[in-house]
């Protein structure tokens, strides 16, 4: 008997068509990359019993199960049922698998929980942005990554959210050993130089990588933000066919709060501006910015945004990378 | 005299003392560690018993109470030197036994070694010693095997049972103070570590001849020569003096001393650029010898106390405890060669 | 109670210049003090450096000073009249009873005939305290000789051996290390025999080497070390060596005693 299969629908559902006819992958986002290891027995039935036996990690850091009939798919989605709330996915209805495939995976390296250089557990950033975007159609991706070295390789990405660490510096507890100086010049941007025995950092110039924090051995400088962090907010890198480019910053010393809030006004802005005819209903936001200038972006990306005093806006900006077209 | 308090009792107490001291104590400073989301266990001003760390090592001791890790000695101007003012209260220093030893090397160079030290002693001659009771050793304690686990020579004890605080009071005129506060009177000893997870042993033909061996040789690639080994140990007394003009005016201006590590660069350097142990193995080889070897020729005791804090600060892992541990076999090696 | 930390003020009587980068400064200074003692000198915002008194007067006190840093440089820039911030003088020194009767020979390389001097200038006028006095100083080039007046005047009561590491002999200069004039020094009783010597560290092990192949007895050497020092006084610990501390129990260490120092 011939199958009749909505692919439109099922792709929505985060199943694909795949090159074996009658044969399809499931698709399961993983916020973050990180799972509880118990999961992971979980992948391996469904893989066993429904797919073929063989599990791909995504690059955006998700797992496929390919091989899985069509027919299987409504069993297969019942079966991710504890996947999807152990890892706190919204969803419409239980049972129903994952609702939206538009949106891509929020990716992030590991952060603070493991890595000495994270400036913020970005795990957790991750899982509330998860929270607050999803279910959604619209071609977003996002990426966080812990410090000034982007692991995660965030630039990337439509919003790359790299950590950054504020500097607070006692100066009665500096013994002016230079360690500060030296790590900052020769593991950063050297914005540290020493001013009467002791170090002065340039604001200006400071990525806030947190070198000098890591590295003091006094406690003279910590993280002066405390419990609230800070980020760098890059917009609008990506690959893809046409013009490939690297994001670029358009906020320094961000919070949490109005990165969410950003993020949530450009589906906004997106919604308003997509080309209405683009294939399948996505078109980089990139390529919408293009089209109505940054200005008008930076007009609803900033509704209701209240940054903090220190964060600096950069506008307006300039995309690179090749062009194919 | 020993009395069991309550927790509004002891910071009754607190306030009585405070008329008069101002309370040191290790405490937790949140999100001042070194990675973030990380703490911070260091001496600060306490108020309250709760702001009190008593169940975590400090990272950093006592010592900066009375070696301020940045301490203004004088302010001149063109022509004028003004000694800079020392706090009008004096300092209670809550310390658990081994630090209570530290004190001991801390007079031995700063009150005995040559002139004593102004600064120094302005200082010391105000403070009141509180022992923190301490059954239990943590993983890198020492502090038996350097015979510094217990104490008699503080002013008053602390010890912590099911929410309850019990202290035994040697300075006569706070006794009055305590009896008001305290649910009873009773005998109360201070408790004390009796055995450790780290054991040492120092070699008893130990000489400086052990500065030949090639132990030393593993720590110019692994030490960072970082300096938190002396920063963080309670009996490391090194300073180095700094002047400094104020940038608004340039005419005025101070001489202060910091703390100083033998391990950082710059230690040994002298005007017209030489210096001495340029290797980070020989600094080791200086510091450990000085700990366990030096200073014990000098004044007669061993300077380490075993207080472990070199080995939980090391961001490389390198374990002083074990680096004592192996100056026997240093010591054999170097005699075989003779 | 004292404050060894404060400095005083002392006025710079005169100034000698031996080469463009060593000048005498003589400081107004009533006290004790012996050659081989060091002084903290001073100016405010720029530091304190250790330097050894190189010259005791009546009512003043000689400190040659090289320029090689930050403080020696601002030192520099001062002439008579001016002061500088003295604190000291710290440390041993030489003890001029140990070499009367001997027979004395003092060793300096470069600025370390600074903290001898004294000793010298004692025995080359007071020639018949001692057995006998011999100098030998080295320097890099004959550009870089001090003390040349002084050199001349002593050369009438003691013998010296001047020599440079670089150029032409001469009727008074002679070139070699100092090591290489050792064996010149003819003792009659080398049980008697005594040594000082002062200079940069691999010219004193080699030279304390030297006489003790010439077969001077180890008790009877005596050498004086440079250290960084920011106290004087025992506590700062940038001088310590073994179980010693330069800046009180030196800097002149008898050799029983400096040859076990490790750095």
């Amino acid at each position: 008997m011939s199958q009749d299969i909505n692919t439109k629908k099922l792709k929505k559902n985060a199943f694909r068509v795949t090159k074996v006819r009658g044969k399809t992958a499931s698709r399961i986002r993983i916020p973050g990359g990180y799972l509880p290891a118990s999961l992971l027995s979980e992948l391996q039935d469904i893989a066993q019993t429904y797919g073929n036996g063989s599990l791909h990690i995504t690059s955006r850091q998700g797992f496929e199960i390919p091989g899985i009939d069509f027919a299987d798919m409504p069993t297969v989605n019942e079966k991710l049922q504890p996947l999807i709330e152990t890892l706190e996915i919204n969803q419409t209805a239980p049972g129903t698998g994952y609702p939206a495939a538009g949106t891509r995976n929020v990716t992030a390296c590991i952060g603070n929980r493991v890595c000495p250089y994270g400036c913020y557990d970005t795990v957790g950033f991750a899982s509330r942005i998860e929270k607050a975007i999803f279910p959604n159609d619209l071609h977003f991706k996002v990426a966080l990554t812990g410090c000034p070295n982007d692991c995660a390789k965030v630039r990337m990405h439509d919003f790359g959210i790299i950590g950054m660490t504020l500097p607070h510096f006692d100066e009665n507890r500096c013994v002016s050993c230079k360690a500060c100086e030296k790590y900052c010049r020769r593991k950063s941007v050297q914005a540290i130089s020493m001013v009467n025995e002791r170090p002065v950092r340039n604001e200006e110039k400071c990525i806030g990588c947190g070198e000098c924090v890591i590295n003091c051995p006094m406690r003279a400088w910590t993280r002066g933000e405390g419990s609230k962090k800070r980020y760098r907010l890059t917009l609008f890198g990506r690959t893809g066919k046409r013009n490939p480019r690297l994001g670029e910053d358009f906020i320094k010393w961000a919070d949490e709060e109005s990165i969410i809030k950003i993020i949530l006004n450009t589906y906004d802005y997106v919604a308003e501006y997509i080309d209405r005819d683009a294939p399948e209903g996505k078109e980089h936001i990139g390529y919408i910015v293009d089209r109505t200038g940054f200005e008008e972006y930076k007009k609803w990306a900033l509704k209701d945004v209240e940054l903090p005093s220190e964060a600096i806006v950069y506008s307006p900006l300039y995309w690179h990378g090749p062009k194919y077209m | 005299m020993g009395y069991r308090m309550d927790q509004a009792g002891i910071n009754r107490v607190f306030n009585g003392l405070a008329k008069e001291y101002r309370l040191f104590a290790p405490k937790c400073f949140e999100y001042e560690g070194a990675f973030s989301d990380t703490d911070s266990i260091h001496y600060g001003e306490v108020q309250t018993i709760e702001e009190i760390e008593l169940m975590k090592k400090s990272n950093h001791s006592f010592k900066d109470a009375l070696l301020p890790i940045s301490e203004t000695l004088f302010y001149f101007t063109e022509d004028e030197v003004k000694v800079a003012d020392a706090p009008a209260k004096g300092a209670l220093l809550f310390l658990r036994s081994c630090d209570l030893h530290a004190l001991k090397r801390l007079d031995a160079i700063y009150l005995q070694n040559g002139e004593k030290d102004f600064y120094y002693k302005r200082l010391r001659d105000k403070i009141k010693i509180v022992l923190i009771g301490c059954e239990q050793a943590f993983e890198s304690c020492f502090c038996v095997d350097m015979n510094t686990n217990r104490s008699e020579n503080y002013d008053l004890s602390l010890d912590t049972i099911d929410g309850e605080y019990y202290l035994n009071c040697q300075f006569r005129e706070w006794d009055m103070l305590l009896k008001e506060n305290a649910l009873e009177e009773t005998i109360v000893m201070p408790k004390h570590v009796t055995e450790t997870v780290t054991k040492v042993h120092v070699p008893d033909n130990l000489t400086a001849a052990v500065a030949a061996s090639t132990m030393w040789d593993e720590y110019d690639a692994r030490c960072i020569a970082c300096g938190r080994c002396n920063f963080s140990c309670p009996t490391c007394t090194c300073y180095t003096m700094q002047d400094i003009f104020y940038t608004d005016n340039g005419k005025v201006g101070e001489r202060r001393r910091v703390q100083a590590s033998c391990m950082v660069d710059g230690f040994t350097d002298v005007a017209g650029g030489g210096s001495y142990r340029k290797k980070h193995g020989q600094r080791m080889r200086f510091k450990t010898l000085h700990k366990m070897l030096d200073f014990k020729q000098r004044f007669g005791y061993q300077m380490c106390v075993g207080c472990g804090r070199c080995d939980d600060v090391c961001p490389e892992y390198i374990s002083f405890s074990n680096i004592v541990n192996r100056l026997d076999s240093a010591t054999q090696e170097v005699s075989k060669n003779e | 109670m004292n404050n060894e930390y404060i400095p005083f003020s002392s006025e710079i009587l005169e100034v000698i210049k031996h080469t463009d980068i060593e000048y005498t400064f003589r400081l107004a200074y009533k006290g004790e003090v012996r050659p081989g003692q060091f002084f903290e000198v001073s100016l405010p915002k720029y530091g304190e450096a250790p330097i050894s008194v190189s010259g005791i007067g009546e009512e003043c006190v000689d400190l040659t000073i090289r320029r090689v840093g930050k403080v020696t440089n601002e030192i520099f820039e001062h002439y008579v009249g001016d002061k500088l911030r003295l604190r000291g003088p710290y440390g041993n020194g030489f003890d001029i009873e140990q070499y009367k009767g001997k027979e004395l020979v003092v060793v300096a390389g470069g600025t370390g005939l600074s903290p001898v001097r004294g000793v010298v200038d004692y025995f080359a006028s007071h020639p018949d305290e001692v057995e006998s006095m011999t100098l030998i100083a080295g320097f890099k080039t004959v550009k870089d000789i001090l003390f040349l007046e002084d050199l001349a005047r002593w050369r009438q009561s003691i013998e010296i051996i001047l020599t440079v590491d670089c150029g032409e002999a001469d009727a008074v200069c002679q070139v070699g290390l100092v090591t290489e004039h050792l064996p010149k020094l003819k003792n009659r009783n080398i049980q008697n025999a005594a040594a000082i010597v002062v200079g940069p560290p691999p010219m004193m092990r080699f030279t304390c080497l030297g006489l003790l192949e010439l077969g001077y007895l180890e008790s009877n050497i005596w050498v004086s070390q440079e250290r960084k020092m920011c106290c004087g006084i025992g506590k700062c610990g940038h001088c310590k060596i073994n179980d010693v501390y330069v800046c009180v129990d030196g800097p002149v260490f008898n050799y029983t005693r400096a040859k076990h120092l490790i750095d």
